[in-house]
């Protein structure tokens, strides 16, 4: 019998601050698990960004460092060129990543630094409470697009996974949901997949998780990840985009 | 054996000197008139296995610096004006996060693109800062090309003593500029940082680098704490040079290369029977404001002469705090003041001074 | 005592390593130096330039508003530099590329064919050696060993088999300067 336990490298008696239905907590609960599994808790630096994200150094065990907004790729990048031997990796959101860190996102993966990259997108500025973010759908209502995202004023949102995974220096990008329970462990093989390519020195990994925000969507949790399944996924379709150990 | 004093150019000089400080990380974006650093390093830090990223854009390459230092390593940029603009924000979160951040600015024109011609339109950017809330940076304004050696050196050992980013403030005209110099051996100690630095969390809990503070009250201790870490780092670093300022009825106070120009002018000037002082802040923050009010009680006229629009002015005005007159000679940008204009205006202000009976 | 020269000419005519030259031979003689060149967009134009200042005692200003000399290798630079010579100063012009002109008369002049004088050891390009030379002949202070040695510590090691002609440029311009008219 497989006893439900908290992972090691989760914080005794930390108790998440995410709301009821957000799927960050799944997405700590994963990562951290990975952490255990292959044995990284000693040897990980994490840097953390701005955003709901912000708080996975209050959860988790490991050294972390807040970067700036946008910025947590290029702290990461600094942390690995400094001390190689180490497994480095940013948890940021899709605005953090995609939006302010567009650059650095992309140039960490075009030097194909050995680093690992998650990134939730849950199509909102979640902490600022809901607005349009880069990754907001076509029709999406936000504080920002009370009438929904329209191409005409706003444009077009970003495919992040599709994005990275044209850097040649990307060894792996997917993008993955946890909508399910398939899904969730799906996310998990992506998620080690990605901490692999770094470990094996082969590039950049980075994942794409799409997630709840079931505040700022003013939905409950099950209509939050009835929305994932019935909206999100057919505009940003799950699946690995590069995996160049396949 | 003494070493040979070589005819070093000031930007190859503070490339060279950080190698020798143990620089292990550089991160840069080109920029006029420094760019010379990063082209040197790019070879340098490769053939000596030590890490160096062209970096995508100043935010980048300063919050790379961040990342490497956050480990315990000695990292550094450099920049130049318009650009250290960008950096700002990361400088804010370095002091808030206490990191040994080491940034060289060698100052072009502005505001704006502004030029490449030299100037020193940045003091107020690095001693008062472009970032938000309550931090102050450590500040060293070289003068010569020996100076860009020995206070590099000096920045990544304060950096690392204080856990504090330090800037070398130096100008166009210092980084383009060749003199003889010597590099001689980083003079400092190695500052252990295992208490701190991120190392992976073997034996002992994650720790956690942040400027984030929810809490009001964590934030009001954790700021005054750096407050009191700025008052010590005044007490124990605060350095200056002065010459005839003891029997001096005007004090010409400069920072960075401009001193030279200040200092030729004494010469002249004493040799006309005026009795000029020389004062130089070496560290712009902390600022030498004792000393500056000290020398105050016996001389009755200061007078600052910089290449800006009056910047530092403003802490000599405080530094003296009304017990003396506090004049400006000034141009914003370009052609640095010469020995002459520089004679001229102190003479200008001493008879404008006596004919106002002041 | 401070004095500054100036070197001016186009991109190509090695008038930044002149000054190098210039600026270490003086170092070797025991004086305070300094070099500083004119930089980024200012040498798009196609002419180059670069001042040493040497002093007994601590530089002043490095970057000038005057010059005591200035050795002019092409005519833009002599058009340049001409009004910035302080009076008694001195212009020495390559007269191979700059007509024989004297525009004032406050100020000393020597005109030497240097292009052609590099050209008649071979190759028109030590001209700014030439201009050393003729520097050396004028300034007791900056012997023609002086010179070699400040060479020997400027020429990077794959370039060091250029010495001996940089050496011949310099000597051609030592020996052949008559004496000022």
């Amino acid at each position: 019998m497989q006893v439900f336990k908290i992972p090691n490298s989760i914080k005794k008696g930390s108790m998440y601050t995410f709301c009821s239905g957000c799927d960050h907590g799944i997405a700590v609960r994963l990562a951290a698990e990975l952490i255990d599994e292959l044995n990284l808790k000693e040897k990980t630096i994490c840097t953390t960004s701005i955003g709901c994200s912000v708080f996975l150094y209050d959860f988790l065990d490991v050294d972390c460092i807040e970067a700036p907004h946008g910025r947590a790729m290029a702290e990461a990048t600094g942390v690995k060129r400094a001390r190689p031997d180490k497994f480095v990796f940013t948890y940021q959101g899709d605005g953090d990543f995609a939006s302010i860190g567009l650059a650095e996102s992309t140039h960490a993966a075009l030097r194909g630094e050995n680093l690992t990259g998650i990134c939730i997108n849950n199509t909102t500025y979640g902490m600022t409470g809901g607005q349009l973010g880069p990754t907001t759908i076509l029709g999406q209502k936000t504080t920002t697009s009370p009438m929904g995202r329209f191409k005409e004023t706003y444009g077009y949102p970003v495919k992040i996974a599709e994005h990275i995974a044209l850097c040649e220096g990307t060894a792996y990008s997917a993008r993955v949901a946890l909508d399910t329970i398939t899904h969730i462990n799906e996310a998990k093989k992506a998620l080690k997949k990605a901490y692999q390519v770094q470990l094996d020195g082969l590039g950049y990994g980075f994942v794409e998780i799409l997630s709840t925000c079931p505040t700022n969507w003013k939905m409950t949790p099950e209509e939050a990840h009835e929305r994932v399944r019935n909206e999100l996924i057919p505009v940003f379709p799950l699946g690995v985009y590069k995996d160049i150990t396949a | 054996m003494e070493e040979t004093k070589q005819l070093l150019k000031g930007n190859y000089a503070i490339a060279q000197a950080a190698i020798n400080a143990g620089c292990e990380c550089y991160f840069g974006y080109p920029i006029t008139p420094q760019t010379e650093i990063g082209e040197y390093l790019s070879e340098k830090m490769y053939e000596l296995n030590r890490g160096y990223v062209c970096a995508e854009s100043e935010l980048a390459a300063i919050n790379m610096v961040i990342g490497a230092v956050s480990t315990g390593a000695k990292a550094m940029t450099s920049s130049s004006s318009c650009a250290v603009a960008l950096m700002q924000e990361a400088l804010s979160y370095a002091c808030s996060d206490e990191l040994p951040v080491v940034l060289v600015n060698v100052m072009r024109a502005g505001p704006g693109l502004g030029y490449i011609y030299p100037a020193q339109g940045d003091y107020n950017q690095t001693v008062y800062g472009g970032g938000n809330g309550d931090y102050k940076l450590t500040v060293l304004a070289p003068s010569t090309v020996q100076e860009c050696i020995d206070l590099t050196y000096k920045a990544f050992y304060l950096a690392q003593k204080y856990r504090n980013p330090t800037v070398l403030l130096a100008d166009g005209l210092l980084g383009q500029m060749m003199e003889p110099a010597v590099f001689g051996e980083y003079p400092y100690p190695e500052i252990d940082n295992s208490s701190w630095a991120l190392t992976g969390a073997k034996g002992r809990a994650g720790r956690r680098i942040r400027s984030l503070a929810p809490d009001e009250n964590e934030q009001i201790i954790h700021v005054e704490k750096l407050f009191e870490k700025y008052e010590i780092i005044a007490n124990e670093t605060t350095e200056w040079e002065e010459f005839g300022c003891e029997d001096a009825d005007v004090i010409l106070v400069a920072f960075g290369s401009m001193t030279r120009n200040i200092k030729a002018a004494m010469r002249v000037l004493r040799k006309e029977g005026l009795k000029v002082g020389v004062f130089r802040p070496i560290t712009l923050s902390p600022f030498p404001d004792k000393r500056l009010n000290e020398l105050a009680d016996k001389c009755e006229k200061f007078i600052v002469v910089e290449m800006n629009m009056g910047q530092m002015i403003r802490d000599v005005k405080l530094a003296v705090n009304g017990k003396s007159s506090v004049d400006l000679i000034n141009r914003p940008v370009g052609q640095w003041l010469s020995v002459e204009e520089i004679t001229d205006g102190v003479k200008k202000i001493v008879l404008e001074k006596i004919h106002a009976g002041v | 005592m401070e004095k500054n020269y100036i070197i001016a000419g186009f991109g190509g005519q090695g008038v930044l390593f002149a000054g190098k030259i210039l600026a270490n031979a003086f170092m070797l003689c025991g004086k305070n130096v300094t070099w500083y060149p004119c930089y980024g967009a200012e040498m798009r134009g196609g002419t180059v330039n670069c001042e040493i200042v040497v002093s007994d005692e601590e530089v002043s200003s490095v970057h000038k508003q005057d010059a005591d000399c200035v050795i002019a290798l092409n005519q833009l630079s002599f058009d340049r530099f001409i009004s910035k010579i302080k009076k008694a100063g001195h212009i020495i012009c390559n007269s191979s590329l700059i007509k024989e002109e004297k525009t004032r008369n406050d100020i000393n002049y020597t005109f030497f064919p240097m292009t052609d004088a590099a050209s008649g050891i071979g190759n028109y390009k030590p001209a700014n050696m030439v201009a050393l030379g003729v520097l050396s002949n004028i300034e007791k202070i900056l012997s023609v060993d002086i010179l070699k040695k400040a060479i020997d510590i400027v020429l990077p090691d794959d370039r060091k088999k250029l010495a001996g002609f940089n050496i011949e440029a310099i000597l051609s311009g030592y020996e052949n300067l008559l004496p000022a008219c």
